[in-house]
């Protein structure tokens, strides 16, 4: 019952008893239609009956893409007037179709309402939860319901253009894409020498052996997989309104991750921070699935618990593994769990989700003093990791991905011409 | 002359407050306070008639269809819905506020043409006591039932 019945009722009432009091039937009239309209709302009222369904168009899609969505209401007993409203979670816009929207429903009317939604942020979420108020025709009584129809939408992060990956220094025994140091059967060419019974005809150097009077070999360099660990750094994140250092390292462990597995690489997903979380080295489609699925259970818990590397089961960290950590470098502990990995023997490649671009300006002599000396602990910590062999590459909003990982190949480079 | 001029500053006393008090309620969304001001407006007409104290007041039917869509659209005002009506909702609603103050008139006038035509007497008093009676009772079930 809205306000609206008491008011009205009331308004005659006062209105019936000032007639007679005063004896002016002018007074009945201006109570009549209150009146009329009250008692004519409580004969016709009855409770409406309404259902709805959801359907959504994909269940899973990428962020930055529109989705539809479309919702059936079935009046069993209908309402002059139905108030819809679907419950979406702040990262879906609306971009075509009215939410909330009022409208009628006859009885054994069925309706269906189209809505376009544009997916802003990356993340599971479960949708379908319809609030419905329905009102009689006089407005003086209101119905309301929750119908729970919710549905699973993944959300999966937007890829990263990356044109070269990362050569790994090690791969496995398993045939692949990268180019082994041993030799075996492949296509690139390794090395010559004398033929042995029991070489393959087909590997005689033709050119080498006429010039030299007797027969050689071509041999080839293998070519293999490798073990690539994608470790994301969930300690801490820098974050500002929507934006955070966690979405960059999402989009970029989903991009790494499709394109390793792509060339038939062993692929693992680890999330290394207040919640632990890791997914064993594997090939295929399936196992993208099951990591891009972890990724949008990913969050940043807040711990003070000590955490480092050796909470890591070690079948998730094979040896010989290109482990690719993205990290933000805004917690001790994830340094310390780096330096420990380097110091284990992996080949470890640092990606730094730069958080500046998220901090506010510093204000007052305190706070310029207070950035300057944060920016040079940041530069003593990247200053560690390069003493231990680990590359650091800094991506923020003024560089891609791509040019990190090719700062990253080109320190790599440089660093095997100099040890050679 | 001048106590007749004095007396006439009582309804539209009463009825600029009633005003206020709507405009009170709408402007502070005060939903409880809404029907106080169309009371207070109603109550002014109640003073107007008592003051003039002559004739039927052939405007009642006009008065009663203006104070019934105003309070229709105070309250509709009130609503505080988000949400957008369809085209055909608001049609209908707007429709059915008008086709309301018509029909208000009509059965207004009706009204009056039957208590201005009739003598009076025990049945008509009697009438108007159930009439009453029947109100009270009305919002005594009313306010025993739980709202929404």
């Amino acid at each position: 019952m809205t306000p609206k019945l008491p008011a009205y009722a009331g308004l005659a009432a006062l209105a019936l008893l000032a007639a007679l009091a005063t004896r002016r039937p002018e007074l009945v009239v201006v109570a009549a239609p209150f009146a009329l309209a009250a008692a004519l709302g409580l004969l016709l009222a009855r409770t409406p009956s309404v259902d709805a369904e959801i359907e959504l168009g994909a269940e899973r899609t990428l962020e930055g893409d529109e989705l539809d969505l479309r919702v059936t209401l079935v009046a069993d007993a209908g309402a002059e007037r139905v108030e819809v409203l679907l419950e979406l979670p702040r990262e879906l816009l609306v971009v075509d179709g009215e939410n909330p929207v009022q409208l009628r429903l006859a009885d054994g009317e069925s309706r269906e309402l189209a809505f376009r939604v544009r997916c802003t942020r990356w993340g599971g979420y479960r949708i379908g939860r319809i609030y419905l108020r329905t009102h009689d025709w006089f407005g003086l009584f209101r119905h309301e319901a929750v119908l729970d129809r919710r549905l699973p939408l993944k959300v999966y992060p937007s890829e990263e253009n990356v044109r070269d990956l990362l050569q790994p220094l090690e791969t496995q025994v398993f045939s692949g894409n990268h180019v082994a140091r041993q030799k075996g059967e492949g296509i690139e060419f390794a090395d010559l020498r004398p033929f042995v019974p029991g070489d393959r005809i087909r590997h005689v150097n033709w050119r080498a052996s006429a010039r030299r009077g007797e027969l050689w070999i071509n041999e080839h360099h293998a070519e293999r997989n490798a073990d690539v660990v994608i470790l994301l750094d969930s300690f801490a994140e820098a974050r500002r309104g929507d934006r955070s250092t966690l979405d960059p390292a999402l989009r970029a462990a989903g991009t790494l991750a499709a394109r390793y597995l792509r060339q038939k690489d062993r692929v693992g997903f680890v999330t290394f921070g207040g919640i632990l979380n890791w997914l064993l080295p594997s090939t295929g489609a399936v196992q993208l699935y099951r990591i891009v699925d972890a990724m949008l259970d990913t969050a940043i818990i807040l711990s003070f618990a000590w955490r480092d590397i050796r909470t890591v089961p070690r079948r998730t960290l094979p040896p010989q593994a290109l482990v690719l950590a993205l990290t933000p470098l805004l917690d001790d502990r994830s340094e310390a769990a780096l330096l420990d990995l380097r110091g284990r023997g992996f080949d470890l490649v640092v990606i730094e989700i730069s958080p500046l671009s998220l901090l506010p300006a510093p204000r007052g002599e305190a706070g310029v003093l207070a950035d300057r000396l944060w920016r040079l602990r940041r530069e003593a910590m990247r200053g560690r990791f390069e003493r231990a062999g680990i590359p650091v590459a800094i991506w923020g909003d003024e560089t891609s991905l791509a040019v990190a990982l090719e700062e990253v190949s080109t320190y790599r480079r440089r660093a095997r011409a100099v040890s050679v | 002359m001048v106590a007749s001029d004095r007396l006439s500053v009582i309804p539209l006393g009463v009825g600029v407050a009633g005003c206020a008090l709507m405009a009170l309620a709408l402007v502070s969304r005060w939903r409880s306070v809404f029907p106080v001001g169309i009371i207070g407006v109603g109550a002014s007409y109640a003073v107007y008639l008592g003051v003039q104290n002559g004739a039927v007041d052939g405007a009642a039917p006009a008065v009663a269809a203006a104070l019934f869509a105003a309070s229709e659209l105070g309250f509709w005002s009130l609503e505080r819905s988000p949400s957008r009506s369809e085209a055909t909702v608001l049609l209908r609603r707007v429709g059915a506020l008008a086709g309301g103050a018509l029909v208000t008139a009509l059965v207004g006038s009706l009204v009056l043409v039957l208590t201005t035509g009739a003598s009076g007497g025990v049945g008509l008093e009697a009438a108007g006591v159930a009439a009453a009676v029947l109100a009270i009772a009305a919002i005594a079930r009313l306010a025993s039932r739980p709202s929404v």
